[in-house]
């Protein structure tokens, strides 16, 4: 029996999470939703077209699943084996996104390829956590250890760096957020995670002052044209607060919102996609969405909870982490108590790149989850 | 089995039996999905209501679509205004970004655009917000050129709560003379919003200040339409939801005659000579109606639809001979114009009959005070032995002294049986004639009521500190003074001219108008003016006496230089002393009232100058104008 053989993955079908495809099967089925109603006054060509985004997002998420199924039938620790390659190729796609990536909103953060628009930093996510998952492994799954604890940081300091630059402070947070979820269930020391808190501290006046100024160059640049930067601008927050907030307990129905249909709101099927739900389908219909999402996180959790070793546990955990930064930052967003940052909401944003890599993670999980028995055995 | 199993069967013997700190993980997404939530009951539900209301602010715009200003014209239909655009830049300070940086650089913006320094747009900006008229349309730059306002347009819709509003602008093109007709109109004062907005006006909507346009501001307005529209977040367009369209407002058809209006004001301002201001009132004896109303000097109405006013405006509060004040409306010692009402007055009485003579033997008249002294009044001339008409035609006033006081000593009765009852029966009858009231011209303007003393009156106004006790004592002196329409009487030159048309027209007083017609916003007839009269306690025998006398001072009295070669005039001069404050010499004010033609009145003529003698500077452009009157202007 080969260490990385697919052997015995017919049994391992029998572990499959459905729960865990069928949750996030419903949030994409949520997006499509909300991305239907968001998209009304924009589109208005023919309902079968690919130009159409509820079209579109649907293609999306039926490829990605099967990339999800595909993943899912390899073994994770393949992906662990090239672990180090992934790393540097995504380092490599960073740096060469500086030089010819797609400006939008005072921020490069894309490649195109033809139609499609391609994010390194998506793919840094899942290399950076395989890798991280295989160095501290190979550590003996321990953070406590001072070098292990610097090690993983030196991993993780280069894409964060990158990232920042772009510059992405949303996806800044999640490398960051990332590392330190990981190194905790690593089992980090306490007085190692005080000395970084200072160190966080210490850094943080001058991460405020280059994040606040860039910031304000984009609300600027908004005053003299609205249209410019969908990203950034007191309207957004403004616009997402009245338009959440009149949603009241029941929201105004589906494709019923006035600051969704007259436009108030802007990129309302991708960063915004939350206050359309706020304001058409109100409390009841935000609680839903927590609800698929709360059991979304808690079965990856499951997922590293059961996993056979301890690379498929931080892969689990690193994941999940991911997917709940993603949503806290992207939810927080719109609801004004963080500042504008361009980050989808996982699932549910219309974005083909973003769900591609969400499902690709699921996949991954779904490899630990098929295989917790087999490991377990050495 | 399960996961929970898995974990009970073999706690932690291999080496790759993974030892995380998985809890932790649960623990995070609890929190961060609880304080998500608190925040969605603290906005959906806490204050859900709240962002509703602002959602609907957000895109329901109700607008008042005002209406187009009405027009004013001449009796011959001579527009005497238009209207016109004009541009003005506008903030809501509820629409502005609220990062104070964010807002100051669009100051810098509009600094940049308009010329208007960001300080000030900052301060006009927190000086609205503080009067808690945040969501009020703030005009910051007025009458902007027409390329300005263009660029503004264009960037308006990409600068929050910047807009551009095209106001109509009122062009009065007839010229100065016309200014204390038709008055202006201007922005209004907080305490007119206070008022107006009542009536649905716009905060940034002009209104009638002072003239026609104030006293019709009503008519002029016309209704203001409403418009309620659903917008999107660009401002455009969605649906209307209800569109009420404006009524446009009320013409207006004077009586003015613009070529006499302005045949007289120049005519004035060629004959003043030394006098600093003049003022000319022709009217119809027969309806009361306005011909021509001229103050001098005047002003440019013009000025207050320029952006700042406040320079010439200033200019104008400055000037000494005060252009805004409506000379024709402001009271002063009336002279010897005033006797056609002491004659009124003693005819009917019966002190004094026409053909009660007395003989004016010498120009001063000696009478023993109430003090035992000896006093004297003086007459301009030696009239001789003369009778009521010879009086009025050659101005005595001696006779008067006789016909209003009367001369105790002498035995010759006054108007009453004292001193004190003979001024309050005069002052009886100069109200009967429209003095010491207001007119009612209907001209919103600073119109006063002048003065028709009385023992009461003086004991009133007389009474304080500045005052012996003596002074408030009326004296057999005042009653004289007054019958010759000096001491503390004082009427305006419109006051006169009503007067001159209640003895022209046998006995009727009439109410002094300047709009004739009222027309619809398509010019139809609306409403004309109804004359309102009223008569006069004087019979119609003894006004024919005063026009005779009138008639008499034309052909070889006074008034002289009143004569018209084709018409018969009658007229009454006046030549008012005053002590010039300056020099302390003794000056004269120049009256001239009358009427024509002598038969058959058609029109009154009441002309003062501030400085000159009646006779010789009053009476010649009174007759000027008459003569003018009757070869161009159709009653």
């Amino acid at each position: 029996m080969s260490r990385f053989g697919v052997e015995g993955s017919l049994r391992a079908w029998d572990r499959f999470d459905a729960i865990l495809a069928l949750t996030a099967l419903a949030l994409v089925g949520y997006g499509l939703v909300l991305i239907y109603s968001g998209s009304l006054g924009s589109y208005d060509g023919p309902t079968a077209s690919l130009e159409n985004p509820v079209v579109r997002q649907g293609l999306f998420a039926l490829i990605a699943i099967g990339a999800m199924f595909i993943i899912s039938r390899f073994d994770y620790h393949v992906l662990l084996h090239y672990a180090w390659w992934l790393y540097g190729a995504s380092i490599l796609l960073l740096l060469v996104l500086i030089p010819i990536g797609q400006t939008d909103f005072g921020s490069t953060r894309w490649f195109a390829l033809g139609p499609i628009q391609f994010q390194p930093s998506e793919f840094a996510k899942i290399a950076t956590i395989l890798l991280l998952a295989r160095f501290l492994s190979e550590q003996g799954g321990d953070a406590r250890d001072l070098r292990v604890l610097g090690g993983s940081l030196a991993i993780t300091a280069p894409v964060l760096l990158l990232v920042f630059i772009q510059p992405d402070l949303g996806t800044t947070i999640i490398f960051a957020a990332i590392w330190l979820g990981m190194v905790v269930v690593a089992g980090i020391q306490r007085r190692h995670m005080l000395f970084f808190g200072a160190v966080f501290l210490a850094v943080l006046p001058f991460l405020w002052t280059f994040t606040v100024a860039d910031y304000q160059i984009e609300r600027i640049s908004v005053l003299f044209d609205a249209e410019e930067d969908p990203l950034d601008a007191g309207y957004n927050p403004i616009q997402s607060q009245i338009a959440v907030g009149s949603g009241q307990l029941l929201g105004k129905g589906l494709t019923n919102g006035e600051q969704t249909q007259l436009d108030f709101l802007k990129v309302k099927t991708k960063d915004f996609i939350f206050s359309v739900l706020g304001e058409e389908l109100g409390f009841v219909g935000a609680m839903a969405l927590f609800a698929l999402f709360i059991l979304l996180l808690m079965r990856g959790i499951r997922a590293a909870q059961i996993a056979g070793d301890i690379p498929g546990q931080l892969i689990a955990a690193g994941i999940v982490i991911t997917i709940l930064m993603q949503a806290y930052i992207n939810i927080a967003v719109n609801l004004s108590i963080f500042p504008v940052t361009g980050l989808p909401l996982p699932f549910v944003s219309q974005g083909g790149s973003s769900l591609l890599t969400l499902f690709l993670g699921l996949g991954i999980i779904q490899s630990i989850v098929m295989r917790h028995r087999a490991y377990r055995q050495f | 089995m399960s996961a929970i199993g898995d974990r009970r069967v073999d706690p932690g013997l291999s080496r790759n039996r993974p030892h995380g700190n998985v809890g932790v993980l649960r623990i995070a997404v609890v929190v961060l999905f609880l304080v998500l939530g608190a925040r969605l009951v603290q906005m959906q539900l806490v204050d859900g209501a709240d962002y509703a209301e602002r959602s609907d602010l957000n895109r329901i715009i109700v607008e008042s679509v005002s209406p187009t200003r009405g027009l004013i014209f001449d009796r011959n239909g001579q527009p005497l205004v238009q209207n016109s655009g004009s541009f003005t830049a506008l903030i809501t300070p509820g629409f502005l970004p609220d990062d104070p940086g964010s807002r100051y650089r669009l100051y810098l913006y509009l600094e940049d655009l308009l010329g208007i320094p960001a300080l000030q747009i900052e301060e006009a900006v927190t000086a609205a917000e503080e009067r808690g008229q945040r969501d009020l349309p703030l005009p910051i730059a007025r009458a902007l050129d027409r390329e300005t306002a263009l660029m503004l347009e264009q960037v308006a819709a990409d600068l929050p709560g910047v807009t551009l509003s095209v106001e109509p602008r009122r062009v009065y093109p007839g010229g100065p003379e016309f200014s204390h007709i038709l008055g202006y109109v201007g922005p209004q004062s907080p305490d007119e919003w206070r008022v107006l907005q009542e009536d649905g006006y716009a905060y940034n909507e002009v209104v009638g200040k002072v003239g026609v346009e104030a006293r019709y501001e009503a008519a002029l307005r016309g209704t203001p339409g409403t418009s309620i529209t659903e917008v999107d977040a660009q401002g455009e367009l969605i649906t209307t939801i209800e569109r009420t369209d404006p009524e446009g407002g009320r013409g207006i058809l004077l009586s003015i005659d613009s070529d006499l209006q302005r045949y007289v004001y120049e005519l004035l301002i060629n004959t003043m000579g030394e006098a600093t201001t003049a003022a000319a009132v022709v009217m119809s004896p027969v309806t009361g109606e306005i011909y021509a109303i001229v103050s001098v000097p005047t002003y440019d109405n013009n000025i207050f639809s320029l952006p700042d006013p406040a320079e010439e405006y200033q200019a104008l509060l400055d000037d000494p001979r005060i252009p805004l004040l409506h000379q024709a409306l402001s009271p002063i010692a009336p002279g010897s114009t005033f006797k056609i009402i002491t004659a009124a007055a003693a005819l009917q009485e019966g002190n004094v009959t026409r053909y009660t003579r007395r003989d004016v033997d010498s120009s001063v008249l000696e009478f023993i005070g109430e003090d035992g002294q000896p006093y004297y009044f003086y007459d301009w001339r030696v009239h001789g032995d003369i009778d009521l008409v010879e009086a009025i035609s050659w101005s005595s006033n001696i006779y008067f002294y006789m016909a209003s006081c009367g001369i105790p000593q002498e035995g010759i009765a006054g108007l009453g049986s004292n001193t004190e009852q003979s001024a309050i029966v005069l002052g009886y009858y100069a109200r009967s004639f429209g003095l010491g009231q207001v007119t009612g011209l209907d001209i919103a303007s600073t119109e006063s009521p002048g003065v028709i003393p009385s023992p009461e009156w003086k004991r009133r106004v007389r009474s304080g500190p500045l005052f012996n006790p003596e002074d408030r004592d009326w004296y057999l002196a005042d009653t004289c003074f007054m019958g010759i329409g000096q001491g503390d009487v004082t009427a305006t030159p419109l006051q006169i001219a009503v007067a001159t048309a209640a003895i022209a027209n046998g006995g009727y007083l009439l109410e002094p108008y300047v709009t004739r017609q009222i027309l619809g916003s398509d010019g139809t007839l609306l409403s004309t003016t109804e004359p309102s009269r009223e008569r006069v306690p004087v019979d119609e025998e003894h006004l024919a006496v005063i026009r005779q006398g009138m008639r008499q001072s034309v052909i070889d009295g006074a008034a002289r230089l009143a004569a018209l070669p084709d018409t018969l005039v009658a007229g009454k001069t006046g030549t008012a002393e005053f002590v010039d404050p300056e020099d302390g010499e003794t000056k004269d004010r120049a009256w001239f009232t009358g009427f024509a033609p002598y038969h058959n009145p058609q029109v009154v003529v009441t002309v003062f100058y501030d400085l000159g003698v009646g006779g010789t500077k009053a009476a010649p452009t009174a007759a000027d104008i008459m003569g003018y009157f009757l070869e161009n202007v159709e009653p």
